[in-house]
């Protein structure tokens, strides 16, 4: 999974401190996530969006592991 | 509450849980101890509720739960090992001397050594919970670094 928020934080001129604060984690999980290191939940990966005023696909990407397509 | 008035309080009744284990141990009466080891987790359990600080996250909710997991998928093995080999103790299998058995059961396996068996798994159960926690504390950044 990835995501955006280092740029959208760098977009506001938000700290992690100030982010974790707003979204009610610690700002180590914010570090975490930034990092890949964790996936945050769906409710907490809405939170973060909400508060970047975003949709959650702007703000997060999924990455599809890569499929063969058969073609005939 | 404040965090640090938390831990200090944690670590004054672990303080107090030591002294009554040693007085417990004096009068040779356990029934101290255990009425107070309750009381103090219960205070303890009591006063997380009021800390205001945020100590917890949904990712620290998950390393505290991942290593719960593994301590305990850990724990229930060993302590069915030690009890089934308890029981073939007491039982003398394989050399089972049913008849003598039933008249004179075997004191293999006394109260004061079950005592210290199950101390020793307890606090083998502990250093395995603090050993997953770290673990995965690390996989979910705990110890990250950061630029700012």
């Amino acid at each position: 999974m990835k995501n955006k928020i280092k740029v959208f934080r760098a977009m506001h001129d938000l700290t992690q401190e100030d982010l974790a604060h707003a979204i009610g984690v610690t700002r180590q999980t914010i570090l975490a996530i930034e990092k890949g290191k964790y996936v945050p939940s769906l409710d907490l990966a809405f939170k973060i969006a909400r508060h970047f005023q975003v949709n959650i696909e702007e703000v997060f990407q999924y990455d599809e592991p890569y499929m063969s397509v058969d073609i005939d | 509450m404040k965090k640090n008035s938390f831990y200090v309080l944690t670590g004054c009744i672990a303080l107090v849980l030591l002294a009554v284990f040693w007085y417990s141990v004096e009068i040779h009466n356990p029934i101290p101890i255990e009425i107070v080891f309750v009381a103090g987790i219960a205070v303890i359990y009591f006063a997380r509720r009021t800390v205001t600080d945020l100590i917890e996250d949904e990712r620290s909710a998950k390393i505290t739960e991942k290593a719960a997991l593994r301590t305990f998928q850990v724990f229930w093995v060993l302590f069915c090992a030690f009890s089934i080999g308890a029981v073939m103790q007491i039982l003398y299998i394989p050399t089972f001397p049913r008849d003598k058995f039933l008249d004179h059961p075997p004191e293999i396996l006394g109260p004061r050594l079950m005592g210290y068996v199950q101390l020793g798994l307890l606090c083998l159960m502990i250093f395995l919970y603090v050993a997953f926690r770290i673990y995965y504390a690390r996989k979910y950044g705990d110890w990250e670094t950061d630029e700012e």
